[in-house]
């Protein structure tokens, strides 16, 4: 569904790249998620790929289509949530869902069930200038997926959301996703990535780092970590610790000869943790 | 479809907003002021000053030879005032003209000089011959001038009716037909009808700036000029109403309201384009401001340009609402140069269709991730 290879992007357009050579494949039907942290190129990759930003170097096709010479009717198959919601505040919640699914050339949805299914049921007649900046995110969201899209560009669809509501959404998603919607997801929510991708992108600076699929990775980091909790001038201590590097195997044998272990175990890591082994960053 | 899906969209934000109501509220007033703050004067009543340096018995057969044309065949005694100096002075009212004769040359100038009309000096020269001098206020076109000149005859018979038909005669064609009403109405028209259309323009577009709009509209089957095409369509609607507005209520249904409309239509497109296209440049309407205002001024000048006759520098004549005001005017006198109406409204649809193609390129290349 997605090709790209060697991808780059500067804004400022010289040597300062936002994205610098990124390469990754997403087949039909899979969840690719797009991790990184803030201002790592995320919505920039998207942006090219959803033909927003003019593709400086790289080879990319989307959906068949080369992004180079993309054509309005491509977007009949193409569904795309941004990242800061954009709908018309004068205008109601189905005003804006109404008039957006006539530009679609292909069977769309029913507003009313869309604005229902993002728990905005009830709120559909009130203009969207009334709306909290989550339920306009909501909205976008909602909107994304009107023309019943093949191939699904998210881009933060749960950030700012309360965890109940960013559950709702990641439902929604694998729903799609099992109706055989390839979805490009981008986030830095790593338990919606964990659970919804079948495979993960780590961008960092531009860069991507690593592609696996979440199973995989924590087949070959989760066992690898080790919590011990230990008791240093009687007062207790945690650390974590990599039972693989060297410096964390040293610091793990000096704390096993210096101190009264209370517990020690094993621990499977997360997404996050294991991002932060592999990048050297945090997602925040 | 998708267009006039847009359009609907298009035209109702623009009625949830306050901009679509100035241009009607403008309309509205504007014709109020010209319905009843402005006279519907006759230019053709034109006042002139007039000194007879004749033997006394010429200068009272000339005199007696106006007043036949007088209304009620008499003059009445005026005095004018000039940089303090009152003069005694005989207006003769005529259909056509209000002749004031005075006493002496240098009357004639002093008052042509405040008053702002045409004075003028019948005398005798050697040879026996009348001799006239003209005081010219400076703003006469040549025209007029050259017609002044050849009106003189060599003899004293018929110089009354001359001097009484003067004015008729001096208001050539394209001078006489609107009364001062109907004049303002060109100028009237192209400002709030047509290039308030960039102001408001600019303004729905900010809108949208601030909402992001565009960028959802860039990733659906539609185009992003189609987007701009329907905003265009909703600028271009309010300024056909306005411009009705102030027309119909004024000359009713004796001007060619085809022309009105295709004038109206590519005047506003040119606008709302040129709207559309400063509004590209800049994130907000603060910012774009100072952007917006010197164009409104500078679209501005062939305003002062028209009430001034004599203001008509050359570079005037290239701004486009410069021509829209005289096509405009030539569509409401009677008689008037359809050639040149057409001719401009090509022009400005062509130019318009240039910019629009520059507003899409430009609005393609601005969209962005966040
Ligand atoms: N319109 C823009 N102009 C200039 N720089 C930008 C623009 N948008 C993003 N950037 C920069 O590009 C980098 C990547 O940004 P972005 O793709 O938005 O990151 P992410 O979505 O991963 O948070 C950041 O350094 C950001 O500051
Ligand atoms: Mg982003």
């Amino acid at each position: 569904m997605i090709h790209v290879s060697g991808l780059y992007h500067s804004y400022s357009q010289d040597d300062r790249y936002a994205v610098k050579d990124v390469s990754f494949d997403v087949p039909k039907g899979e969840v690719f998620g797009f991790l990184g942290p803030s201002g790592a190129g995320k919505s920039t990759t998207q942006g090219i790929l959803t033909g927003l930003l003019k593709l400086q170097q790289g080879d990319v096709t989307v959906a068949g289509y080369p992004v180079k010479s993309m054509k309005n009717e491509m977007f009949n198959r193409i569904g795309v949530s941004f990242e800061q919601s954009n709908v018309y505040s004068k205008l109601t919640a189905r005003e804006n869902l109404a008039f957006y699914r006539q530009l679609f050339d292909v069977p769309t949805r029913d507003p009313l069930e869309l604005i229902r299914q993002v728990g905005l049921g009830g709120k559909e007649n009130l203009k969207v200038g009334t709306f909290s900046k989550g339920m306009k995110h909501r909205l976008t969201f909602a909107r994304s997926m009107i023309n019943n899209p093949e191939l699904w560009f998210l881009d933060e669809p749960t950030t700012g959301l309360d965890p109940a509501i960013a559950a709702n959404i990641k439902d929604i998603i694998k729903a799609q996703n099992e109706k055989g919607t390839t979805v490009f997801l981008t986030t830095h929510n790593m338990f919606i990535a964990d659970e919804l991708c079948h495979r993960v992108a780590f961008i960092v600076d531009g860069e991507i780092k690593l592609i696996d699929s979440p199973k995989n990775l924590k087949l070959q980091y989760g066992e690898k970590v080790v919590t011990v909790e230990y008791l240093a001038d009687g007062r207790p201590q945690t650390e974590t610790l990599s039972t693989v590097q060297a410096e964390d195997k040293a610091r793990l044998q000096a704390i096993l000869g210096t101190y009264e272990i209370m517990t020690m175990h094993t621990k499977e890591a997360t997404l996050e943790e294991i991002f932060i082994t592999v990048t050297g960053r945090g997602l925040t | 479809m998708k267009l006039f899906s847009s359009f609907v969209k298009e035209l109702t934000l623009a009625t949830r907003s306050f901009y679509f109501y100035i241009e009607i509220f403008f309309a509205v007033v504007l014709l109020a002021v010209v319905l009843f703050a402005i006279p519907e004067q006759i230019r053709a009543v034109q006042t002139q000053l007039l000194h007879l340096d004749l033997p006394q018995p010429a200068a009272d057969r000339l005199t007696a030879d106006l007043l036949e044309e007088d209304l009620d065949g008499q003059w009445q005694t005026v005095v004018l005032e000039s940089g303090g100096q009152a003069f005694d002075t005989k207006l003769i009212e005529t259909e056509t003209a209000r002749v004031y004769i005075v006493d002496s040359a240098d009357a004639v100038r002093a008052l042509a000089d405040t008053q702002r009309n045409i004075g003028m000096v019948l005398s005798l020269d050697d040879a026996g011959q009348l001799h006239y001098t003209y005081y010219l206020q400076g703003y006469e076109s040549q025209r007029l001038q050259n017609l002044l000149s050849v009106i003189p005859g060599a003899s004293l018979d018929g110089v009354a009716e001359k001097i009484a038909d003067l004015p008729v005669e001096q208001l050539a064609p394209d001078q006489v037909l609107l009364n001062d009403r109907e004049n303002v109405i060109p100028t009237l028209i192209a400002f709030n009808s047509s290039f308030m259309g960039m102001f408001i323009m600019a303004a729905y577009v900010f809108l949208d700036k601030k909402e992001g709009v565009i960028n959802a509209y860039a990733v659906t089957a539609s185009s992003v000029a189609r987007y701009l095409l329907s905003k265009i369509l909703v600028v271009l609607l309010t300024a056909t109403v306005s411009g009705l507005i102030v027309t119909v209520p004024v000359f009713g249904f004796q001007i060619n309201y085809g022309l009105v409309l295709l004038l109206l239509l590519v005047s506003g497109f040119f606008a709302s384009v040129l709207g559309l296209l400063i509004a590209s440049f800049y994130a907000d309407i603060t910012k774009a401001f100072g952007t917006v205002f010197v164009v409104l001024i500078l679209l501005m000048l062939p305003v002062i340009a028209y009430f001034l006759p004599g203001w008509n520098p050359w570079w005037i004549r290239i701004i486009p609402s410069d021509l829209v005001i005289w096509s405009f005017r030539e569509i409401l006198i009677e008689d008037g140069k359809t050639g040149f109406v057409l001719m401009v409204s090509a022009g400005l649809l062509v130019a318009g269709c240039g910019l629009f193609a520059l507003a899409d390129h430009r609005y393609r290349k601005t969209l962005s991730v966040s």
